[in-house]
């Protein structure tokens, strides 16, 4: 398993926000050399369904969510991994706003940070995307050694 | 320089035009040359190249710092 970084400063209570930047231009590219199914590698059918409007996929939504796992995974602060993409899903809410749900090696990163939940808001603009992540923080005491 | 590492090298230098060479040691995610987005292309790249299905969620990022470290992690490592 990766060494994990202390946080300078950290202590009970400590949390790291993480944020993302997404570029459209980077992402039409991507689109336009692999098609959709490319971003099957980086989002689940549910994640993608929700980027989905009447005329297809929603170049603005899927920054937002791209934007949105790079924010999450950041707060973990996890040395020596990528972003595990499909492990940190960012749905749609009924109320329109993102919730974030940890899976497999993301769950884990998450509990050995003790980390129980990750909050995001998500904005875009044109040609941007961006995302801004939070870490839950459950009991300290349960932190692993 | 093999054949498959001189392409990744190719497909690293198309999306950087400001560089004229990668020297097999260079750190490729402390100069930006690879991040979290063009990392999943990346992968799509390397396994179109090995031949080798690879596991995004578990991949270290030490297994693609470098050519080097991609030459021996996925052009000359031996599959089992």
């Amino acid at each position: 398993m990766p060494a994990r970084p202390t946080a300078a400063g950290g202590g009970p209570g400590w949390a790291n926000l993480g944020m993302d930047i997404v570029s459209v231009k980077r992402v039409r590219r991507l689109l336009e050399d692999h098609g959709e199914g490319f971003f099957e590698r980086m989002l689940d059918p549910g994640e993608l369904a929700d980027c989905r409007t009447s005329s297809g996929l929603d170049l603005l939504s899927l920054c937002g969510r791209i934007a949105a796992k790079e924010a999450a995974f950041k707060t973990l602060r996890v040395r020596g991994r990528f972003l595990p993409w499909r492990d940190i899903v960012v749905r749609r809410s009924d109320g329109g706003w993102p919730l974030v749900e940890l899976r497999r090696s993301a769950a884990d990163m998450a509990a050995q940070s003790g980390i129980t939940d990750i909050t995001v808001s998500i904005s875009h603009d044109v040609d941007y995307a961006v995302a801004v992540a939070a870490p839950i923080l459950g009991d300290p005491s349960g932190l692993r050694p | 320089m093999s054949e498959a590492l001189q392409q990744v090298k190719d497909w690293i230098l198309k999306r950087h035009p400001d560089r004229e060479d990668i020297p097999g040691d260079l750190d490729l995610i402390e100069n930006r040359l690879i991040d979290s987005l063009s990392f999943v292309e990346f992968v799509f790249l390397l396994e179109q190249h090995s031949g080798r299905p690879i596991e995004m969620e578990t991949l270290e990022v030490d297994a693609i710092r470098t050519l080097d470290a991609i030459d021996a992690n996925f052009f000359r490592a031996e599959v089992k």
